[in-house]
């Protein structure tokens, strides 16, 4: 094959591949970039957790009571009870009598709030050795063991976090397997387009912005494109690396099953940690002491820490046992350095050693996209590296309609008609969606029931209207025109944003001037800034998007009136 | 705050290397300056300072994290001196430069 035909099928892998994963990388990548401040755009979302950042609180005073005294998930158990439950041994055990089998809490340097868990037994179960837990998550203020209430949403990390890898498709995990297959086609698109582009060097800080709209929106797309390339990459291939394992290549589960629990099973008898309950009932020790003593072995080893997740297994049981691991806030790699203790006796069963290369790298790379790290500047950075994946993406787009909509509007195809408009919902769409989830957060009373389910109403039907708004203000790109919903969404965005900000300082008290200075709170100060900057380049962008006076119109219209004036005369 | 110090440090010497590597381009040099650049001295100006760049980043963190850090820098400071000399092309005067002989 000749170079110019293997350039040109690259280019038709690039244009097609990347025109129908675009749609879905753009969610990807714009709720992957607020995904990076997840935290705080929960601290905005629900005002009673806007307190500073708390350590893990103590286990034998606070967390074993709340622990002992929650429940599994009532929606949880009536799905997974009976496909776990085995008839034969019985009847089914009430919701409220399963017994724990395993307790987490887990923290970071940016929650203020503790998410803590249960694992709870089955204990008739169908298949003795599945893993056959019913789950009971709760999230409480650490300062005084409350519950925060279940109903309200973090957006944050509950919608727009997951959003960014499952989409909140939850059925069947379609949303896993279409953002994996975007990410696939990612990568190909990556290749294809370095494919493509010929002058990588020569242009890489070209943008010709007085060109025409065609030449000038490939400037962009090529260099959003190639400067953050290995972020763009790296962020693709390690979404992917993430999810292989459970989704993409469930090989554990499924073809090397055997195999995989008879691992599990070596691997827990090397460690010393027993992979089954004995069966015997026993209390358990002071957990406090072993954090302690946890804390002073990390300290030994030159890396003194807080702990970051803590986990007992077998509640309840003689083999039980406390695994605690250290918060990894000061790399890149996740929580680790794990030490477990017999949870009876409190006696120190192991310390994990340090990582060979292969698990240091798996772990670099997860730790990178996951980004549980101290590390402000770098997630600034993060986020504009996601949002330039935003400008890549939306830029072939509207490169896509540019070049065709003439040839289509000649040949009375809807083609970029259509294509045009669906971009508009996935550009500017998920902004005004996101906009208006945060100003119906404001503005829905706290103690509605079911607050969240309203925010997340709001967010998909303004998400259905954005998109029915583009296609019926789409027919000028039938005449090789531009579609005003463009820049009406934009201005929508101004709105909704101020809005929002406005509304939180309405309804919590809390303005930039009290956020910023008098009593500093920068995960609120944070958000209402990005707020402002979102609804200051909407503006901008709708300002530049307003339609020009057609100069040979003017131009007629004044000979016009020139003439009829010198006729009155 | 030694730590921000640093960065900004790092930001403002991964500028100038972009911006070397840039006016090496004669396109670029057009925009900003008369005659031709001396591309070679101005490359390798330019790879320098993305390299010290990263040996800062590499004084503040540690080499895990500073190398992420080192590459998102070369995407903002690459698309900053684009947009600079897609607007404002003469602020790029600033930078010390050779000429062709």
């Amino acid at each position: 094959m000749q170079t110019g035909n293997t350039r040109q099928a690259m280019a038709w892998l690039h244009t097609w591949l990347g025109l129908l994963a675009g749609f879905v990388l753009m969610v990807c990548f714009f709720f992957g970039s607020l995904s990076v401040f997840d935290r705080e755009i929960d601290r905005w979302a629900i005002p009673e957790t806007r307190f500073d950042p708390q350590p893990m609180p103590s286990y034998d005073n606070m967390l074993k009571g709340i622990f002992e005294k929650s429940e599994p998930d009532v929606a949880e158990y009536n799905q997974l009870m009976p496909i776990y439950h085995d008839p034969a041994a019985g009847d089914m055990t009430p919701r409220t009598e399963l017994p724990p089998d395993e307790y987490w809490a887990y923290t970071t340097h940016r929650d203020p709030v503790l998410r803590m868990g249960v694992g709870f037994r089955v204990p008739h179960p169908a298949e003795a050795d599945e893993h056959n837990h019913i789950h009971g998550n709760l999230t409480i203020d650490p300062r005084d063991g409350s519950l925060v209430p279940d109903d309200h949403l973090k957006i944050g990390s509950d919608w727009f976090y997951p959003l960014h890898y499952s989409l909140n498709l939850e059925w069947k995990f379609i949303g896993y397997y279409i953002v994996g297959l975007a990410a696939f086609f990612m990568l190909v698109a990556l290749i294809s387009g370095i494919w493509i582009h010929r002058r990588i060097f020569r242009e890489f800080f070209t943008f010709r912005p007085a060109k025409r709209a065609q030449r000038k929106t490939l400037d962009i797309h090529n260099m959003s494109g190639v400067i953050a390339l290995p972020f763009h990459f790296f962020f693709a291939i390690t979404g992917l690396i993430i999810f292989a394992s459970f989704f993409y290549f469930p090989v554990n589960s499924t073809m090397l099953k055997p195999l995989h629990e008879l691992s599990e099973e070596i691997e827990a008898s090397h460690k010393g940690l027993p992979h089954d309950r004995a069966g015997i009932d026993a209390d358990i020790a002071s957990v406090d002491a072993m954090i302690a003593d946890a804390k002073h072995r990390w300290s030994e080893r030159g890396m003194p820490g807080e702990v970051g997740f803590l986990m007992v297994t077998h509640v309840g049981d003689l083999n039980s046992y406390v695994s605690i691991y250290r918060a990894g806030s000061d790399r890149v790699a996740l929580v680790g350095e794990g030490i477990h203790y017999k949870a009876a006796t409190g006696e120190l069963l192991r310390e994990d050693p340090p990582h060979s290369f292969a698990e240091g790298a798996a772990e670099f790379l997860t730790g990178l996209h996951l980004q549980h790290f101290e590390h402000w500047f770098l997630r600034w950075l993060y986020v504009f590296g996601g949002l330039l994946g935003c400008v890549c993406i939306a830029t072939g787009f509207i490169f896509y309609v540019e070049k065709r909509k003439s040839q289509h509007a000649r040949a009375g195809s809807q083609g970029s008609r259509l294509t045009d408009a669906f971009a508009v919902a996935t550009v500017t769409g998920i902004v005004v969606a996101a906009c208006a989830m945060l100003l119906s957060n404001r503005l829905i009373p706290t103690d509605t029931s079911g607050k969240g389910d309203w925010e997340k109403i709001v967010f998909c039907s303004v998400w259905g209207l954005t998109l029915l708004h583009a296609l019926w203000r789409s027919s000028p790109v039938a005449r090789a025109m531009s579609n005003p919903a463009w820049r009406e969404q934009a201005l929508t965005i101004t709105v909704l944003a101020v809005a929002a900000v406005i509304a939180n300082w309405l309804t919590t008290g809390d303005h930039l001037i009290k956020t910023l200075f008098t009593e500093r709170y920068l995960a609120v100060a944070g958000t209402d800034i990005s707020l402002l900057i979102t609804a200051a380049i909407a503006w901008v962008s709708a300002r530049k998007l307003a339609p020009k006076p057609d100069k040979s119109l003017t131009r007629n219209l004044s000979t016009d009136t020139a003439t009829r004036e010198v006729g009155y005369e | 705050m030694s730590n921000a110090l640093l960065f900004v440090v790092a930001t403002a010497v991964m500028f100038l290397g972009m911006g070397w590597l840039a006016l090496s381009l004669p396109s670029h040099w057009r925009q900003v300056h008369k005659g031709q650049p001396a591309s070679g001295k101005l490359r390798i100006t330019g790879y320098l300072a993305v390299f010290v760049s990263g040996g800062i980043c590499l004084v503040a963190d540690h080499p895990s994290m500073a190398v992420l850090v080192w590459f998102m820098l070369i995407a903002l400071c690459a698309f900053l001196t684009a947009m600079t000399l897609s607007y404002r092309p003469a602020l790029l005067r600033f930078i010390p430069v050779f000429t062709a002989a």
